[in-house]
């Protein structure tokens, strides 16, 4: 018996361009209720005890909401380095630094802390620092990237049976409802090697898992994380393709806020025997504002 | 012209063929070589298809040879200068890098001083090497030490609108006052006129019409140099 999935709407993907001239380039994207902000300086000067020879040095720092940042926002900030690393051309900049600072504009309410470490860093909070900073990395077009990280979170419904639903982009009030989540970077380019079983675009990159955090307080099986991976890749696809369109209305003129705003269908199926997938479609809504 | 991100395959081909900034070839395990963006922008390619580059807009200066850059001159290391062109690392400038200079005839700078200058030397291992004289007739062309005048800064996309000689902006300021600008593709531009209020109205047009400020287009800027008080 297949776990079944459940598609909730891909998230609210609005990115509003910052003009800070201090900082280059700096994304806000709201998820939903989730928000998270992202300044990137780069590549700048380095002091000499960060410098590499061959390589530009990653600096990446991550702040909550409130209070000073712990142990869990440097553990973030390790991650996000490791994600980050493969997916930019650092050796293009010898002996310079990439400073990204990450910034969480809400708190965690129901502090579950399900999945990644302690309260205040949800997993679709998450999600969204890591689409900030990509944003912000390809507004600031100073630094190469080898790809486009997309991230996602994906959350699994507490059930009695032993099917368990996955939704994805669970949002702050749904917490306390799931079982497990976690959130999975996917890197997008054309010189990585998709899985065999991934869903190929022609206009989309294929792409590659580069972490997940997914956990749950229940035991799960290998096939429940390779379907949670299935419908991440199809959020991670919808985000992919969110940033490519903002990326396109933007420049010439005023500055522009896209928003995909969609309707949240928060109705999860739950098909019990059939091994099917089943996807709840939403409308899309294309608004654009200009300012 | 085409919008595309990091890591989208190009499909370039061409026998001579020429990659220009923001594309990069990598090759696989198997042999096989592709073209991938290295940055996000407007993907451009000229007629005959043999030249392809990526049109972006950065902030942050990067430097390459052959470039005009302003430079702010910070320090003074022994005979050479080190000049601030706003890019990761610091500039070198050789006191006798100036035409018709001597060893007993210097130009005497200061700490502080402006520079319009060519970047001669841009390598990634090494600090950017400046000098003040054309690389053809060793003879200054504009080069050498900016005297007076004002320093804004803007977007690298609108240093090369404001070089480009079919752009709006510059010709339609220049009708209106006599202006002296000297444009460097490091984001900086600078600008002397007569009165201070023509400097902060032409300053203030800059700044507009770049498209981090707004992006205004020709008729928008003329309305709005009409409404600032020179």
């Amino acid at each position: 018996m297949k776990a079944s999935i459940g598609w909730t709407a891909p998230p609210d993907l609005v990115l509003v361009r910052s003009l800070a001239t201090l900082c280059r380039g700096a994304v806000t994207p709201v998820e939903g209720e989730t928000k998270s902000l992202t300044s990137i300086s780069g590549p700048i000067e380095v002091r000499p005890n960060l410098e590499q020879p061959s390589h530009a040095t990653l600096d990446v720092h991550i702040r909550p909401l409130a209070s000073i940042s712990g142990t869990d926002s440097k553990a973030l900030a390790a991650t996000l380095k490791a994600l980050l690393t493969p997916s930019l051309l650092l050796s293009h900049h010898p002996r310079t630094l990439v400073q990204i600072v990450g910034q969480a504009l809400c708190g965690s309410n129901s502090g579950s802390g399900m999945g990644s470490a302690g309260k205040g860093w949800n997993t679709t909070l998450i999600a969204s620092l890591v689409n900030a900073t990509t944003a912000a990395l390809l507004n600031t077009a100073a630094v190469p990237m080898r790809g486009v990280v997309c991230a996602v979170s994906v959350g699994r419904l507490r059930s009695q049976s032993a099917s368990p639903t996955l939704i994805l982009d669970p949002s702050e009030s749904e917490l306390p409802y799931l079982s497990g989540s976690g959130c999975f970077a996917f890197l997008f380019s054309s010189v990585v090697t998709a899985l065999p079983d991934s869903e190929a675009s022609s206009d989309v990159p294929p792409c590659s898992l580069l972490w997940t955090n997914y956990s749950a307080n229940t035991s799960f099986t290998e096939s429940e994380l390779v379907d949670a991976r299935k419908l991440a890749e199809r959020g991670a696809v919808e985000v992919w393709k969110a940033l490519k369109e903002s990326l396109g209305s933007m420049g010439k003129s005023a500055v522009t806020l896209v928003g995909w705003k969609r309707d949240k269908n928060t109705t999860v199926k739950e098909v019990a025997e059939e091994p099917s997938e089943s996807a709840s479609e939403s409308e899309v809504d294309d608004e654009k504002m200009e300012i | 012209m085409s919008t595309i991100l990091p890591g989208e395959a190009v499909p370039a081909q061409h026998v001579n063929l020429k990659l220009g900034p923001g594309l990069l070839q990598l090759s696989s395990a198997d042999g096989k070589s592709s073209i991938i963006s290295t940055r996000a922008g407007e993907l451009n390619h000229s007629a005959n298809r043999s030249r392809w580059w990526i049109e972006s807009n950065a902030r942050r200066y990067v430097p390459a040879s052959q470039e005009s850059v302003i430079g702010v001159v910070i320090a003074r290391s022994g005979e050479n200068w080190r000049v601030d062109i706003g890019a990761a690392h610091m500039a070198t400038l050789d006191g006798l890098a100036f035409e018709g200079a001597t060893k007993r005839n210097r130009p005497n700078l200061k700490v502080g001083s402006l520079l319009y200058a060519r970047v001669s030397l841009a390598h990634k291992d090494m600090e950017p090497e400046l000098e003040c004289f054309d690389a053809q007739t060793r003879k200054a062309e504009g080069f050498g030490e900016l005297k007076g005048g004002f320093v804004v800064h803007c977007s690298l996309k609108m240093c090369r609108h404001l070089l480009d000689p079919k752009h709006f902006l510059l010709p339609m300021l220049g009708a209106q006052f006599p202006l002296e600008t000297a444009t460097g593709l490091n984001g900086r531009v600078w600008i002397n006129a007569k009165e201070a209020k023509t400097i902060i109205a032409v300053s203030r047009c800059i700044e507009a019409v770049d498209s981090d400020g707004g992006g205004m287009d020709e008729a928008s800027a003329k309305h709005f140099l009409g409404t600032l008080d020179i």
